[in-house]
């Protein structure tokens, strides 16, 4: 490759780089240069807003919900997403439809799955009208009264949204496990706990590992499903960081807050991929 | 490498060549004018509204929806770029205060003599910093109660006038029907800043302070009356209020006076009702809110803007406005064209005016909102100390009012 062909490859791809520097880096920079910005000083760099929103009930609240939504979401979808991609290895009748209807909520966009969720987890929503008719209940249940049963109505509505994708990662997964391997296990006498664990699971570790990351970064950032399900009464950080700026015009501390939520996505994809890429390769 | 030159050739042509292109549609003078209004808002001003104002002076209206808690950050970065796109906004006039400070909007003082002699002269104080007119005011509002007549009847309960017969029905309605009845807009941010403003300045408080007797009794009161309220307090605000009281989540509720098309005409639910709500301990006060019009500072036409201002402001719109969108008027002599089940309703948002408070426009109303809104999660939602939290919140205060006058 001459020079003329290097410098015209480099000049085709330059737009999107800058592209990619002016919209995704810049204001990522410009977003963690604010948070260490005075509010009324301007002084830089500070710790004001860090000392601030650390020293805050609720911006403790929105770390701790976070953390919770996220732990639990992302076991309850995997063992949810593994479940439905192992049915779908089976052969049965109506495979087709039952793997459109799995697919069907991937499709619907967030914010309309989290009205549809709303009208689900309202005190006068189906959920309650549901409970009430199967006589467990007498009185409506508040489900965003704050609390376990608030994050838990998150969770399930999330589930409900990504568990489609779990679901297909892990699908991808298990049907590039190699048939004679089970075959071999069987003629082994494995039990089928002991096929799940000793072949399984270790060849879909890589697999896992993708659904956690792709998964993980997401569970962090979820938005839309808190602020209607949740409110202010259990913040995470995002509507923490989003009430901050949008409501009470403090765009110090949002950044602040989401200069932590970008530092704990990126810590946690580094020991996930760090950890269990270890674990996998180590063996070989 | 040809494909590749050809490829970028291509990109450059395709980039280049709308900029290229483009042109200006018409010579018509064109007035750019932000609102941040509901659908059924925009429909009658494109349809009753602006015609008029574009023939009277041959010109265009282009209108663009921008919520009242985005404007003052899309129009810093207008200003700032000094690429000012707006000639005319309408804005919450509780959203004044930072456009002044940060030097964004023009100063009117010298147009002063534009705003009717009809206008409420309350109305005109609202954009008035410094001494400077800097806003003009074209809607006022003022928070009423709604409340499900027959339900109240239902369960031998009278709409509340008072604090105690408020506390009563909340009561009542909960034994009766296992679950709250009576709405608090506790959603958070300005709907809960409102009421809880209101019942401040009902019991003889001064909101600003948050640790002042009125204060200490509104908190105490709200604390007591909580447990007592609907559980979908929480997720209510203005808009979600009108479908609390249409599925009757809410059989009591303040709102602002646009919900009684939507909760009654829309709803079809006859049976709710309006009255301008209960008094405190020391006084009655209704929240007064509103929305004004303003010139960003570098807009384009600032003459044709004012001209806007000044139809907005005329008998002819606001009888419109009150007719059609059941607007209360900046105007005492715009209510003739009422339609007759609209008038108990305005007589109620009269009545409510006459012991109208206005929430003062000071340049750290952000920060107290912010400080307001955690007193009453932490005091009346989690039932924290009153005394302890106010006085904790009172110090911040200070330290925030020490900060904006250095």
């Amino acid at each position: 490759m001459n020079i003329r062909d290097r410098a015209c490859l480099y000049l085709s791809v330059a737009p999107l780089i800058a592209y990619i520097l002016v919209f995704t880096f810049v204001p990522v920079l410009c977003g963690v240069w604010l948070g260490f910005a005075g509010k009324f000083s301007g002084a830089f760099p500070s710790w004001e807003n860090y000392r601030y929103i650390v020293s805050h009930f609720q911006f403790r609240s929105a770390l701790l919900n976070t953390l919770i939504i996220t732990g639990v979401g992302l076991f309850l979808e995997l063992v949810a997403g593994f479940f439905l991609a192992f049915l779908l290895t089976k052969k049965f009748k109506l495979k087709g439809f039952v793997r459109a209807l799995v697919l069907l909520p991937l499709g619907i966009p967030t914010i309309v799955s989290a009205a549809t969720m709303r009208s689900v987890f309202d005190t006068q929503g189906y959920l309650n009208e549901f409970l009430y008719r199967a006589q467990l209940i007498r009185v409506a249940v508040d489900w965003g009264d704050g609390g376990m049963k608030t994050l838990f109505a998150v969770v399930v509505s999330d589930m409900w949204k990504v568990t489609p994708l779990v679901m297909l990662i892990l699908l991808a997964g298990l049907e590039s496990i190699p048939g004679e391997l089970y075959e071999a296990a069987r003629v082994d006498g494995a039990s089928a706990l002991g096929t799940l664990r000793h072949i399984t699971i270790p060849l879909l570790k890589p697999f896992i590992v993708m659904a956690l990351v792709v998964r993980g970064i997401d569970a962090f950032r979820l938005f839309e499903l808190p602020l209607a399900l949740a409110g202010r009464g259990s913040p995470v950080l995002s509507t923490y960081a989003y009430f901050e700026y949008m409501d009470y015009n403090n765009p110090n501390t949002a950044a602040a807050a989401a200069s932590i939520l970008f530092a704990i996505i990126l810590l946690c994809v580094v020991l996930v991929v760090k950890t269990t890429t270890r674990k996998v390769l180590g063996g070989k | 490498m040809t494909i590749q030159r050809l490829f970028l050739l291509a990109s450059m042509v395709f980039l280049v060549f709308p900029a290229g292109c483009a042109k200006k549609a018409d010579n018509a003078k064109t007035l750019s004018v932000v609102m941040g209004l509901a659908e059924e808002e925009w429909k009658v001003m494109r349809e009753n509204i602006f015609p008029e104002f574009e023939k009277q002076y041959q010109c265009r209206v282009r209108h663009f929806q921008v919520e009242a808690g985005d404007f003052s950050k899309k129009l810093e970065a207008m200003v700032r770029a000094g690429n000012v796109t707006v000639d005319v906004f309408s804005q919450d006039n509780m959203r004044l205060a930072v456009l002044v400070n940060k030097d964004l909007v023009e100063d009117l003082s010298a147009y002063e003599s534009v705003v009717p002699a009809e206008v409420l002269p309350a109305m005109r104080e609202v954009g008035r910093f410094n001494g400077k007119l800097f806003f003009m005011p074209y809607r006022p509002n003022v928070q009423i109660a709604y409340y499900n007549e027959k339900r109240l009847e239902e369960a031998g309960l009278e709409p509340p006038q008072t604090w105690d017969e408020l506390l009563h029905v909340a009561r009542v309605l909960k034994e009766k029907k296992g679950m709250g009845k009576v709405g608090f807009q506790a959603w958070g941010d300005g709907p809960t800043t409102a009421q809880l403003y209101e019942f401040i300045v009902s019991a003889g408080g001064d909101p600003l302070l948050l640790n002042d007797t009125g204060c200490g009794k509104a908190f105490a009161f709200l604390k007591t009356l909580y447990p007592y309220l609907s559980p979908d307090s929480k997720k209510a605000k203005w808009d979600t209020t009108n479908t609390y009281l249409a599925n009757e989540s809410f059989y009591l509720a303040q709102n602002w006076p646009f919900g009684v098309r939507i909760v009654m005409r829309d709803y079809g639910k006859k049976e709710i009702k309006t009255y301008r709500g209960w008094r405190g301990p020391v006084r009655e006060a209704h929240v007064i809110g509103g929305e004004v019009f303003g010139i960003p500072k570098g807009a384009q036409d600032k003459t044709l803007a004012l001209a806007f201002i000044r139809y907005f402001q005329s008998k002819e719109v606001q009888e419109k406005l009150a007719a059609r969108l059941g607007w209360p008027s900046i105007r005492d002599d715009a209510y003739g064209n009422m339609a007759d089940w609209l008038k108990p309703h305005y007589r109620s948002v009269k009545e409510a005016l006459e012991h109208g408070v206005y929430r003062p426009n000071v340049p750290y109303w952000d920060e107290f909102d912010k400080l307001l809104n955690e007193a009453f999660l932490r005091i009346v939602v989690q039932q924290g100390d009153v005394g302890e939290i106010l006085n904790a919140y009172h110090e911040e205060m200070e330290g925030i009012k020490r900060e904006y006058s250095r």
